[in-house]
């Protein structure tokens, strides 16, 4: 092996490398954590307490769930919960007023999600 | 060879009035740019493209973006706007940073920040000469057709199938506060624009609080045409 091969081969390899932490910090940069994500989509009717008194509630025909009520979250699932995030309260025969954020969230950012919601109410669903 | 003569001048005269009405509209944008610098537009609007892509960036708009503003407003809306601005959205630009909690409920902090021009009707109508020149190419244009349409298949689809309103005032009825009021929506929104951002919403803001649906064009005409109507 002469001296520019292994030059070609340090240069391809430190490309490699290069692209491989590129595209890490991308993906991170892509993903959001779930509390910023909760406060963005969430808050405006569940609310800041997540109680569902948001500044949206006085105006919906239903008002959103309590996320730190065991009572109100331990009947769900979390497939449930994940699904009515990502295709809307209908999707679980719920209602429309919950609408579908799969199109703005990731499915790994829904599943965070709900592990947030989880640590919100303390609750587990039922197994 | 007197007609032709005459001919040939007519076509000179003509050429040099279209240059002239081409060179007056870009002079008119160009003068629209200074009014926007001198206003400083920048210091709060997103004057250039890309869209921000992360919620950190986004909790740290002050205004709504203006680098599609040609893509987006009806331009005799911006020309009026400009002149005497009023609030849009209720919450604020975004309503995150305009909430306060009571106990466990949110209100609204007060009446939001409203846009600080105020400028006379020539500057008015030369900036928005020039913010109607900055333009998305890639929205498809001529896809919104306006016409008849069912007001009340279109308000079933936007309250009852799709809570439109949890989010958005109705004229005269209310509605949610975090996103802005379709009070005069038909005014000042673009009907090509309207089908595009309901179409995908994050194609013009990547982390934009509103939910994307599911709709087929029957459905985009109808809440565009109901949305137009609102004036």
């Amino acid at each position: 092996m002469n001296r520019m091969d292994i030059s070609r081969k340090l240069v391809i390899g430190f490309l490699f490398a290069a692209s491989l932490f590129a595209m890490s910090a991308m993906k991170a940069e892509a993903a959001e954590k779930a509390v910023d994500n909760y406060n963005l989509h969430c808050v405006q009717c569940h609310g800041s307490a997540g109680t569902g008194k948001g500044i949206n509630a006085p105006f919906l025909a239903v008002q959103p769930r309590n996320h730190t009520s065991d009572k109100d979250m331990s009947s769900l699932t979390d497939s449930n919960v994940f699904k009515a995030i990502k295709e809307g309260g209908i999707a679980v025969g719920k209602s429309t007023q919950m609408p579908p954020f799969g199109g703005v969230l990731t499915d790994a950012e829904i599943n965070d999600l709900v592990k947030h919601l989880r640590a919100m109410c303390k609750c587990k669903g039922p197994a | 060879m007197k007609e032709e003569v005459t001919r040939v001048n007519r076509m000179i005269v003509l050429c040099c009035l279209m240059l002239a009405v081409m060179f007056g509209t870009s002079a008119m944008a160009a003068d629209g740019k200074g009014i926007v610098d001198k206003n400083k537009c920048g210091s709060c609007h997103k004057m250039s493209g890309p869209a921000v892509k992360t919620i950190a960036e986004v909790m740290k708009r002050k205004a709504p973006d203006l680098f599609y503003a040609g893509s987006k407003f009806n331009k005799d809306w911006l020309v009026g706007y400009l002149q005497n601005p009023t609030t849009l959205r209720p919450a604020g630009t975004v309503y995150l940073n305009n909430i306060t909690t009571e106990g466990d409920t949110d209100k609204v902090k007060g009446a939001p920040d409203k846009c600080a021009s105020k400028l006379s009707a020539g500057d008015a109508a030369a900036a928005a000469d020039y913010l109607m020149t900055l333009k998305d190419k890639s929205m498809k244009t001529g896809v919104a057709k306006i016409g008849d349409f069912s007001s009340a298949r279109a308000k079933l689809l936007m309250t009852k199938d799709n809570a439109c309103n949890a989010c958005h005032e109705l004229p005269k009825k209310g509605g949610g506060l975090s996103c802005p009021t379709f009070d005069g929506i038909g005014a000042r929104l673009n009907p090509d624009w309207m089908y595009s951002f309901i179409q995908d919403p994050t194609h013009w803001d990547p982390r934009v609080w509103m939910a994307k649906g599911t709709f087929d064009d029957a459905q985009l005409q109808l809440m565009v045409n109901y949305l137009s109507s609102l004036k």
